[in-house]
């Protein structure tokens, strides 16, 4: 009789250390990547029965992930195309669930010694579309300029070209990097380079000041400048879901979205949505 | 002569220093000359195969096998039914059973795709291999415009731009096959022709909600020859709206058929025992007309999952013979029937968690719109076989085990109306009641 508790004992007991955690997958924007992981790793100390992996490769990586069924959560640093909500359509007859996790000011990126220190959308648009190609037509050294940006899944790189670019391609000699820290450091060491990305990767470089047209005021991409608008080039942080989250995905979501989650949003460089 | 000995050093030990730098610095140059020369060597072998690379990325291979089991409540060839015709059992539910035979193991297609896509052109080819034989399906170019990247122009075999059901991909589809009229009026759903398309972007604002379909095509179907001058144009104004805050999208399109098919004889049938005989209709065209409407609601409702409700309706006149009613892919050699027909459906797709759906569709189909089944067969009628009408009940779930893996479990009930209990013909006498044609069918499916 004794033997039979213990038996049952240990195996209540093991029960319990082997009840499986709940594992949430977040996929997608290498811009996020950061961001998330501080709200994964703090979630996580706060509810120990969840286990919440993250994931980059890009936002279009991400959402055709979501779409493939292989996460749960999307984050991406630009919304959903039509094509992909179509995708996820026809495979889960849903558009998908948007929500906006947090403000980014995408920045513009020159080497500290740039004598540039503020630039229009306009230019912005000729210098990346190849149009612009040496620095003294906009006011600077009589040298070439060198273009760094994301790669084509990325949606940096998508919301970039869509919005600033109005829709036109890349300058055929633009060097497309891995990661918005990759454009820093090629930035950093280049003198003649310029390059974009996330605020929160704008350490050790000079993010220049951007104006809408070539008589208005340059901003600079502070949070208040992001959050007024004045600054011309910000852009949401979005997580996407297949469906309306339920259970641990809707729990660790409304946590994102609440105070505590919020202020990582500003922790780590961006700005909250609350 | 010490003194002398120290100064001599002093002079000459900084000469020998100066000349071992030297020699150390031509060194490190010459490795760094190796260096960067080994570098360059490396970005030109990446320069090489990033060429190379971009190159095979403009080739993309897709593809899906869809191998299954079916069983029928009754077993084909029975005795006086058609073999082959639209009435077969299986006929719809891919491909007539054999005499006798109820249950078969088949692959139901086997495609591979192949697509080369530049900046603005796409050549597609598709093939279906079966136990069969090896079909083409697809076969065509695509040149969009360089400007707006709104409109395109494809020539070639490719789906016919009608309604819902034809451009929705077999390896997509959540039921096994598409509901009966679609085989009916559009047999092998492409067809050999020329469109054009109006897909505007979203830069394009309010527009990108609406598309437009419009081609010329011969009319014959995919796998026939051009036999008539008559050319039937195809086309189809859809719009897609999605309202993204509440998860809803609504698709819906109007679709339009107008051809024509060459009568043989000066007799046309039409009705119950309606015969015109004028003398002209002998290789005069008589018009192949449908019109479409289909609608999808997609809604994110239920906490289990997405839900979507499908309908879709075709009416129009459809030449034919007595016995079928099937679009021809050749000139007819007998009387042309013309009927006025009425196909429709309701579906409903329902997401169950992220990997099981449970999917349900009624489908009704009256090739003769005018008449009812139970003429077939009665004194002084002409009506035949190509006039019975079917309803179809069909319920099944699927299951994702993975992005490529699907299984399907789905039963077909299916019910065609009676034929009139005084018939003594051989053939029309097993439609007096309804016959066992009931379909169970276990696909198994993998895409990539």
């Amino acid at each position: 009789m004794k033997k039979i508790l213990v038996a049952m004992l240990t195996a209540v007991m093991a029960f319990g250390f082997f009840q499986p955690k709940e594992t949430i997958t977040i996929k997608g924007s290498d811009t996020m990547v950061i961001l998330t992981q501080r709200w994964a790793e703090i979630y996580m100390q706060k509810n120990p029965g969840i286990v919440i992996q993250v994931t980059g490769g890009g936002s279009g990586t991400g959402i055709s992930a979501l779409i493939n069924g292989t996460t749960d959560i999307c984050i991406a640093s630009r919304s959903m195309k039509p094509s992909e909500r179509e995708r996820l359509k026809q495979r889960y007859n849903t558009l998908g669930v948007e929500i906006k996790t947090a403000i980014d000011g995408l920045s513009i990126y020159v080497n500290e010694s740039n004598p540039i220190q503020e630039l229009s959308l306009d230019q912005i648009k000729n210098i990346f579309t190849g149009k612009i190609t040496n620095w003294k037509e906009i006011g600077g050294a009589n040298q070439r300029i060198i273009l760094y940006g994301r790669e084509n899944n990325s949606g940096t790189y998508i919301y970039f070209r869509d919005n600033v670019l109005n829709g036109e391609d890349y300058a055929a000699t633009m060097q497309s990097l891995p990661g918005t820290a990759s454009v820093v450091n090629a930035v950093a060491k280049d003198k003649i380079g310029i390059g974009y990305g996330g605020a929160a990767y704008g350490k050790g470089i000079r993010e220049i000041k951007v104006k809408r047209d070539a008589n208005s005021i340059a901003y600079e991409p502070t949070e208040e400048n992001v959050k007024s608008k004045n600054y011309p080039i910000s852009r949401y942080l979005y997580m996407y879901v297949k469906s309306r989250p339920t259970g641990a995905i809707k729990g660790f979501i409304d946590w994102i979205l609440s105070a505590e989650g919020q202020e990582i949003v500003s922790k780590v460089g961006y700005y909250p949505v609350r | 002569m010490l003194k002398r000995a120290i100064i001599f050093a002093l002079i000459i030990l900084p000469a020998i220093n100066t000349r071992a730098q030297d020699t150390s610095r031509d060194d490190a140059n010459e490795k760094v000359a190796e260096v960067k020369e080994a570098i360059n060597g490396i970005n030109e072998t990446i320069a090489e195969m990033k060429t190379r690379l971009d190159a095979l990325s403009k080739i993309k291979l897709s593809g899906y096998i869809q191998a299954q089991l079916t069983s029928s409540s009754g077993a084909g060839g029975f005795a006086g039914s058609m073999i082959s015709g639209p009435t077969a059992v299986g006929n719809f539910q891919g491909g007539a059973l054999a005499k006798d035979v109820s249950t078969r193991f088949s692959v139901r297609r086997g495609r591979l795709k192949v697509t080369y896509g530049a900046d603005i052109t796409e050549y597609v080819l598709q093939i279906d291999v079966t136990q069969s034989g090896v079909g083409i399906k697809d076969a065509y170019a695509t040149i969009k415009d360089p400007w707006l990247r709104t409109f395109s122009l494809t020539a070639g075999v490719f789906d016919r731009p009608f309604g819902f059901e034809i451009m929705y991909s077999s390896g997509r589809r959540e039921m096994p096959e598409r509901t009966r009229m679609y085989p009916t009026l559009f047999p092998g759903e492409r067809e050999l022709g020329i469109k054009i398309e109006a897909n505007p972007t979203e830069m394009m604002g309010f527009l990108s909600l609406f598309n437009l379909k419009l081609g010329v095509f011969n009319g014959t179907g995919p796998n026939a020859n051009e036999v008539d001058n008559m050319k039937d144009v195809i086309g189809r104004f859809g719009a897609s709206l999605p309202f993204v805050e509440q998860n809803i999208a609504i698709d819906a399109g109007v679709s339009i058929y107008a051809g024509g098919i060459k009568s043989p004889t000066k007799y046309i049938y039409k009705k119950i025992n309606e015969i015109d005989s004028t003398q002209s209709n002998k290789g005069a065209f008589f018009g192949r007309n449908y019109i479409g409407f289909d609608a999808q609601i997609y809604a994110d409702l239920l906490p289990i999952g997405g839900s979507s409700l499908r309908f879709e309706a075709i009416t129009g006149q459809q030449p034919g013979t007595k016995d079928d009613n099937r679009s021809p892919s050749s000139l007819l050699s007998t009387d042309m029937y013309l009927r006025n027909f009425l196909g429709y459906y309701f579906a409903l797709i329902q997401n169950v968690g992220l990997q099981h759906q449970f999917v349900a569709r009624y489908d009704q189909f009256y090739p003769n719109k005018d008449a009812n089944s139970k003429h077939i067969g009665a004194p002084e009628s002409k009506m035949g076989l190509g006039d019975l009408a079917y309803t179809t009940i069909g319920i099944g779930w699927v299951y994702y085990y993975d992005a490529n893996v699907k299984f399907v479990l789905y039963y077909d009930m299916i019910t065609n109306d009676k034929v009139s209990p005084l018939t003594t013909n051989a053939t029309y006498k097993p439609y007096k009641d309804d016959i066992k044609d009931d379909i169970f069918t276990f696909r198994v499916q993998y895409r990539f």
